[in-house]
């Protein structure tokens, strides 16, 4: 305690309390965290029962302390009982106490702060004590986020020259606050390229760059900001934004073998947020439609596809609590930026969010069954034909095996009801037992719990709750009178007639009931007995425990047995894979409907399902509602929830969303934490302007272009990224971060504006809009970034080096980060070869060829410094050009060898290339030629004689050469290889098999022919097993002294076409940081 | 530990110019064609950059060998003599509900036996392995929570059953960075494929994706890292284009002299080719001598435990080696042959592995982890017809992992499973335990080192762990 180090850190926190603020931060940072995660649970409002009568959650609990006398004395850490407790010098007062032996004490750190928290006056904020079961903290209701928008008044500033539009005057108000000064207007290159690539994700053409110079009238560059956002692009580049936010994928990431991986509705919900976007669909419609478009949208409705928001998560592995958690904070944190989540297991922790609001919002959503449904018109009568096959085989077998299953659950009633007595035995989701016909189906166990523990006055089981909670040892004497107090169906009424003598025996009764209730019901000869009727009703109800839910089997896959299940999964997975795979095929949407109206959901204690706690009605977030919210009347309430969040009133949503924009305008929120208003968030740079801006979205009737087009019409969008050095100095001190913004932030392209960039300049893009996605990075694949493929499960490499968002989880802000990898990329794959190979085929002098390159990639002209470096380098390459690499003298092949002969029979190459071996195409083994493979080191032996693979080397010239290397076949299965070298001229010159052995491959010096072929051959001898090897081979020459290395000179087939000069000059400006910061 | 920094760095380039008192001129670029310095420019953009954690670790890395499909703890590292009595019939007591029926007990075939100093009871599969009992901690009582593969992988690698988390060797390249910028910090090899549950074992979650695993097939020799090699252009051609494009790239910067993004860029690129040649080197076992390649065996996972331990001494920082494709762990059925079978293939590397870090003098700075997601039944497994399938179900109530090396008191065992082997009770051990303990040896106070996501500070415990001291020296 006394070290230098802790003394100075007291000093420091003895400094930070100083005022009066600062001590209530540093309450709620350091002091509250600690004591509510490490004593709260015994020691509060909140503790079940609270331990030795201490109560450390308020000031006043503290100081009067437990039945151990005060815990703190204020100003006194030493005499504080606390700060004993949790130094632990105590034996006999420890805390918190040690568990399982091992001891839980604070660290050093924390119980530093509490010392010094007390040594200051131990002072808390003024309200802050928490009611039990209520939020921790009202005063987080103070929080700027959550009060309602203001309507600040445009401030007037002194500097009539730099106000473009109202925004400018907030910020240039701040700027001179700070002693700053904004920078100049950018120039007019600079401009349109920064907004193009801001609205449409590419970069300007050459002629649309000269154009804009060109243009001197004062609305020149609105008229570019117009075109770009009437340009069907501007929805491909916004549109990926919100997909972050979406946690999108054409993936449902990891599933059981027998579903389908692959959403059947990915697509079209892309395909709608882009279409949304280029509409300028109002942001409130835009919300509800993803929300609840199944309550707003006809059957059939391309807007249906929007629900893709809620749908497009993970599967969870069928887990509905994880399921409904993703939703929830997709919904949540996308639109309010609030983290709701957090209060799945207990009250959150910093902001008025507490469990209740958590299940009020799990209700909605567990109120909801997935569908999924085609949309807009069947373009196609036989696709049509053959779908409605298809649905109804699915639906038929759904039907047989809900019924099959329903028989089970109605027979075996005194069997489910018997299991409550040791529901232990049965897990909750997630923990997945095989089951079989003859086993209870956990699902249905736990259905039949939660049905008996609401059915207190339910006319049939009213009894079941009424005796439970009877003592054991009262229950005989006790059962008959209570039974006397419930009023119950004249049936069940006479099966209790006399009391029961245990729960076990009231299962029972229950069984008996029901056993021949269908008969009696259905006696043809008599009218029905209404209580018969309604038992028999029971049996059937969709909500009844009896019954298997009537929904896809999604949502009702753990009713079944295992291989029910499978099954019915399979045929879905068939009807799925048939529309993916189908070229006619309508577009479907993956919606949410509501399911019959269920009773209200329960909160789960520590986020537990197997402990229920109390019942809570479906309603919106008390913060965002206020304390007077009313329950949802209508269904599962979603759509109620959908306008909640849209109500102008809430004070989040526009104030999210603005931020949100500006945030992708200037590469930073006002906001720094965009999806994140939360108290611990930090305030907002320029208050007034969010609010203003978020007013403005509102009276613009939540127009997203307009937003865009009064952002770029201000001074402060369209002025320089390069801070003159006079103004920096000031800057950098006053200003670090640029938060004021007093010159443009330089942004880096995000991977999609990268690629789609590279084959914008080339003029290779495909601008068709729309479908299904491909292969982003196939070189076959010109299409826009956003209609590459997302599989969340196997998200490439490239995708994640370059900061992709990850599809897993809501993404409000790409990290960026620069690793070698992403170099690389730039300089070893085929695809930005190909780029370079495609826009350096140009004519002309040299000059004109570099001003073009220049124009194409840069849209600018090049330095005279510049042209300079490039004709050098030209002119060196040229230089340095040797006749023909040496490497080009290996060539991967296979072929059968003629052991009568010792020739090569006929030798055709090996077509595919991996990037690391040579074989019959990109899967392993080829369906034509096998195991077949050659690497730099080695390779595989094809599947028979008729397929040995052949490292062919061509002398270049005659000369002498001797050959090295040894061979190995080191694996015991099998019965091994046979390796031979073979000349063109001169017939085989060595050969061994090999099994579990080596062999030295050397041939000394000889002569060979130019053109002469050395063929160093593998083949699998007698059987197909485990015929890999490895053989290096190395040919020396003596005169000329030259050496061929089969492994270091081991390449794919681009090699044998290495850029020429001027694609190694292209590629080199496409790797410049000019073309991919974007100024 | 705070956040990495988000899109713009934590330094301009200004401040770093300050920090380390350097002119404009000795960020040359040639100067980083020599040794990998930490302190320059693009170390101050990299979020790879090496970190020093909490307080100092007794361990520098780690190589975690995961046997995927659930290895048998009663069959290798927990011996049940009691299972003996009761072969055949059923055992007293409540039977644990696992994934699939199980039967009578099912004694261990393999004999156990007293190794080293400390008398490690270690089964014959492992006895190769064990000739180092010294220097094994085993947790004889960790418990998982449930009997199926693919919740209990990412309870195992991330810390969380269902939710997308940073993986275990994600959360410790975020918080040490690597000492090899030429290598990616975080390798995971599986011959033949993916595990199950795939990248997710060793995915980044809500950490930037630079911490993500790079996978690594061993059986697809030359398969080493994306676009390492360059399929049109040689070194000397690569050569001049990057000093042309260092020229433009000066010429940019001139006029936007505060933007450390741009070296770090720069810089990138002169990485990168250095890491052409350096990962593979690095991937050569050719280069090691004879000995040492016949002391790990000729078996692909020689191969890949070898291949480790040279990515180690390069300064990788974790490294995952699995079994292989699926999950070959997982003995369902005739569990006698499948252990001696698998057991067979890893022991000896495993043992090659400890002898070869020992002698080295890098096995006190690295740590050792060894298992699987859970282990499996006491009792057999029985078929449709509640026949036996002479196997063993999953169990996620008790079983074994144990580590070795930096920071592990050898000789030792933590912990016990009941007299069966069912489930751990005495000084249970949770996942989150072993988290704890393995960031610890880090040099890593597990509730500190968090990230910012969501709203809250998340870490690889979640709000539970506790350091497993008595495995620790």
């Amino acid at each position: 305690m006394t070290s230098p180090a802790s003394l100075f850190s007291i000093t420091g926190i003895v400094l930070l309390l100083t005022a009066n603020a600062r001590a209530d931060e540093f309450f709620e940072k350091r002091i509250r965290p600690v004591l509510a995660d490490r004593c709260y649970e015994c020691h509060s409002a909140t503790a079940k029962k609270i331990k030795g009568s201490l109560r450390v959650d308020t000031r006043e609990g503290l100081l009067k302390g437990g039945e151990t006398g005060p815990a703190i004395v204020p100003g006194n850490p030493e005499e504080s009982l606390l700060i004993t407790a949790i130094r632990y010098h105590d034996k006999e007062l420890r805390m918190p106490p040690p568990k399982e032996e091992l001891p839980q004490q604070l660290p050093e750190a924390e119980i530093n702060d509490l010392v010094a928290w007390i040594k200051a006056g131990a002072m808390m904020p003024a309200d802050s004590s928490p009611a039990a079961g209520s939020l921790r903290r009202p005063d987080a209701k103070l929080h700027w986020a959550f009060q309602p928008l203001t309507h600040p008044t445009i401030p007037a500033t002194p500097n009539p020259d730099w106000p473009g539009n109202a925004l400018d005057s907030f910020i240039l108000e701040k700027l001179i606050a700070a002693g700053l000064k904004p920078s100049a207007a950018a120039d007019k290159r600079t401009l349109i390229r920064r907004a193009t690539f801001d609205l449409i994700g590419l970069p300007p053409a050459p002629e649309e760059v000269r154009a804009f110079i060109e243009d001197q009238s004062p609305g020149a560059f609105a008229k570019v900001v117009d075109r770009l956002l009437a340009s069907p692009q501007y929805g491909e580049r916004w549109a990926r934004h919100w997909l972050d936010l979406a946690r999108y994928s054409d993936t449902k990431g990891y599933v059981y073998g027998r579903e389908e991986r692959f959403f059947v509705h990915a697509s079209s919900y892309r395909d709608w947020v882009i279409r949304a976007f280029n509409s300028d669909l109002p942001y409130d419609q835009f919300l509800l439609l993803q929300i609840a478009a199944d309550q707003l949208a006809p059957m059939g409705s391309p807007d249906l596809a929007a629900m893709g928001f809620l749908t497009g998560g993970r599967r969870f592995l069928g887990v509905t609590h994880d399921i409904i958690d993703d939703r929830i904070d997709v919904v949540t944190r996308g639109t309010m930026a609030l983290t709701v989540t957090c209060a799945r297991c207990h009250d959150h922790k910093f902001d008025p969010i507490s469990t209740r609001d958590y299940y009020s919002l799990y209700g909605v959503f567990h109120n909801a069954a997935q569908q999924l449904v085609p949309i807009g018109a069947a373009r196609d009568a036989a696709y049509e034909k053959e779908y409605e096959v298809r649905a109804k085989k699915l639906a038929a077998s759904m039907k047989s095996r809900r019924e099959e299953s329903g028989e089970r659950l109605r027979k075996r009633l005194g069997e489910y009801l018997a299991a409550q007595f040791e529901l232990e035995k049965y897990p909750e989701e997630g923990f997945d037992q095989l089951l079989g016909a003859a086993d209870l189906i956990p699902a249905s166990v736990r259905r039949w719990r939660d049905f008996l523990r609401r059915s207190d006055t339910h006319p049939i089981f009213g009894v079941w709750n009424a005796l439970k909670k009877i003592p054991a040892a009262d229950f005989e004497s006790q059962a008959g009178s209570v039974l006397q107090t419930l009023s119950l169906n004249p049936l069940v009424a006479a099966a209790f007639s006399t009391p029961p003598k245990s729960m076990a025996e009231v299962a029972e009764r229950y069984a008996g009931l029901f056993a021949g209730i269908e008969q009696q019901a259905a006696q043809a000869d008599k009218p029905a007995d209404p209580a018969a009727e309604a038992l028999r009703q029971f049996l059937y109800d969709p909500l009844s425990p009896a019954t298997v839910p009537d929904t896809e089997i999604v949502d009702n896959e753990l009713f079944f047995p295992t291989s029910v299940c499978t099954e019915l999964w399979a045929l879905q997975g068939e009807l799925d894979r048939w529309i993916i795979q189908s070229p006619a095929a309508q577009p479907h949407a993956l919606i949410l409907a509501d399911r019959e109206p269920e009773p209200n959901p329960r909160v789960f204690r520590r986020g537990s399902p197997s402990k229920p706690g109390e019942e809570v009605p479906r309603r919106f977030l008390e913060i965002a509602a206020g304390p007077n919210r009313q329950p949802f009347t209508h269904g599962s309430g979603r759509l109620e929830m959908a306008r909640a969040i849209v109500d102008p009133a809430n004070p989040l949503t526009a104030r999210v969303m603005a931020n949100r924009v500006w945030l992708y305008h200037f590469g930073t929120g006002l906001v720094r934490t965009p999806s994140d208003f939360g108290v611990r968030a930090e305030s907002p740079s320029h208050p007034e302007l969010l609010d203003w801006l978020a007013g403005y979205l509102i009276e613009h009737g939540w127009s997203i272009k307009s937003l865009h087009r009064l952002i770029m019409a201000s001074a402060v969008y369209q002025q320089s990224s390069l801070e003159p050095s006079e103004l920096s100095a000031a800057s950098a001190t006053a200003d670090p971060e640029n938060r004021l913004l007093s010159h443009f932030p330089r942004h880096r392209l995000e991977f999609e504006q990268m690629r789609d960039a590279f084959l914008a300049v080339t003029d290779e893009l495909d601008r068709t809009v729309g479908g299904k996605p491909g292969d982003i990075l196939s070189p076959a694949n010109k299409r826009r970034s956003i209609y590459g493929l997302v599989d969340r499960q196997f998200l490439p490499g490239t995708f994640r080096v370059f900061d992709f968002a990850n599809p897993d989880l809501h993404v409000a802000q790409r990290s960026e980060t620069t690793v070698p990898q992403q170099a690389l990329f730039f300089l070893n794959s085929g695809f930005i070869a190909d780029r370079a190979r495609a826009i350096a085929k140009l004519p002309g002098t040299d000059l004109e060829r570099i001003s073009h390159l220049y124009s194409a990639l840069l849209q600018r002209a090049p330095t005279e410094h510049e042209t300079a470096a490039a004709l050098s380098f030209i002119a060196t390459a040229e230089d340095a050009t040797v006749p023909k690499p040496p490497e080009s003298a290996w060539s991967y092949g296979w072929g059968e060898y003629d052991t009568i002969q010792k020739r090569i029979k006929a030798f055709s190459p090996l077509p595919y290339f991996t990037s690391d071996a040579w074989q019959g195409g990109p899967a392993w083994p080829d369906t034509q030629l096998g195991w077949a493979q050659l690497t730099a080191e080695g390779g595989h032996a094809g599947n028979d004689l008729q397929h040995a693979v052949i490292r062919r080397w061509t002398a270049p010239g005659d000369m002498t050469i001797a050959i090295t290397g040894k061979a190995l076949h080191e694996f015991e299965p099998g019965d091994g290889i046979r390796v031979m070298i073979v000349s063109s001229r001169q017939g085989e010159l060595k050969s061994a098999v090999l099994h579990h052995s080596s062999a030295e491959m050397s041939v000394p010096a000889f002569e060979v022919k130019k053109g002469e072929t050395i063929d160093f051959v593998t083949d699998y001898l007698a059987n197909l097993n485990t015929d890999m090897f490895t053989w290096r081979p190395v040919i020396v020459a003596s005169a000329p002294s030259i050496s061929w290395d089969a492994k270091k000179q081991f390449t794919g087939p681009a090699m044998l076409q290495p850029l020429t000069v001027w694609e190694q000059y292209a590629q080199v400006l496409f790797l410049s940081n000019e073309f991919l910061f974007v100024d | 530990m705070r956040n990495p920094p988000d899109r713009h760095n934590p330094f301009s380039r200004r401040e770093f110019l300050q920090r380390c008192g350097m002119g404009m001129g000795s960020l040359g670029l040639a100067g980083l064609l020599g040794s990998p310095g930490l302190s320059n420019a693009a170390d101050a953009a990299n979020s790879l950059a090496a970190r020093l954690p909490h307080f100092a670790p007794k361990a520098k890395r780690v190589i975690h060998f995961f046997l995927n499909g659930g290895p048998s703890h009663v069959d290798t590292f927990d011996p049940k003599p009691a299972l003996a009595k009761y072969a055949g019939q059923s055992l007293p007591g409540e039977y644990l509900r696992t994934e699939r029926k199980t039967g009578a007990a099912f004694p261990s075939p393999f004999k156990f036996q007293r190794y080293g100093q400390s008398g490690l009871e270690v089964s014959e599969l492992f006895a190769k392995t064990a000739e180092h009992a010294d220097d094994i901690a085993v947790i004889r009582s960790m418990y998982a929570q449930v009997p199926n593969h693919e919740p209990s992988l990412m309870l195992m690698n991330c810390g969380d059953s269902v939710q997308a988390r940073p993986s275990v060797g994600a959360w410790v390249l975020y918080g040490l960075g690597t000492e090899n910028q030429n290598l990616p910090g975080f390798i995971t090899m599986c011959p033949g494929g993916y595990p199950v549950k795939d990248a997710e074992n060793w995915q980044s979650g809500f950490l930037p994706g630079v911490y993500q695993g790079t996978f690594i097939d061993p059986q697809q020799t030359g398969k080493l890292i994306e676009n390492i090699v360059s399929p049109h252009a040689g070194e000397a051609v690569q050569k001049r284009q990057l000093d042309l494009l260092r020229a433009l790239n000066a010429e940019h910067q001139r006029t936007r002299i505060d933007d450390s993004r741009l070296d770090a860029r720069i810089q990138s690129f002169e990485l990168a080719f250095r890491m052409q040649m350096d990962a593979t080197d690095a991937f050569d076992i050719g280069k090691e001598p004879q000995p040492i390649r016949e002391m790990y065996g000729t078996h692909v996972h020689g191969r890949q435990t070898l291949i480790a331990r040279r990515l180690l001494e390069r300064g990788v920082r974790f490294v995952q080696l699995w079994h292989g494709a699926g999950q070959p762990w997982d003995h369902h059925e005739n569990i006698e042959a499948g252990l001696r079978a698998q057991a067979g293939q890893i022991d000896q590397p495993i043992a090659a592995l400890l002898t070869d870090l020992k002698q080295r003098g890098m096995l006190d700075e690295t740590l050792v982890v060894w298992g699987g997601e859970f282990g499996r039944t006491p009792t057999v497994e029985l078929g449709d017809a509640g026949k036996s399938k002479l196997g063993r179900d999953h169990n996620p109530y008790g079983f074994s992992v144990w580590m070795a090396g930096g920071g592990i008191k050898g000789g030792t065992v933590h912990g016990a499973t009941d007299e069966f082997g069912f489930r751990a009770v005495e000084k249970r051990a949770s996942v989150h335990d072993l988290h704890a303990t393995i960031l610890h040896c880090l040099g890593f106070d597990h509730e500190k080192l968090t990230y910012r996501h969501a709203g809250r500070d998340f870490r690889l415990t979640d709000v539970e762990g506790e350091v497993i001291r008595s495995v620790l020296v």
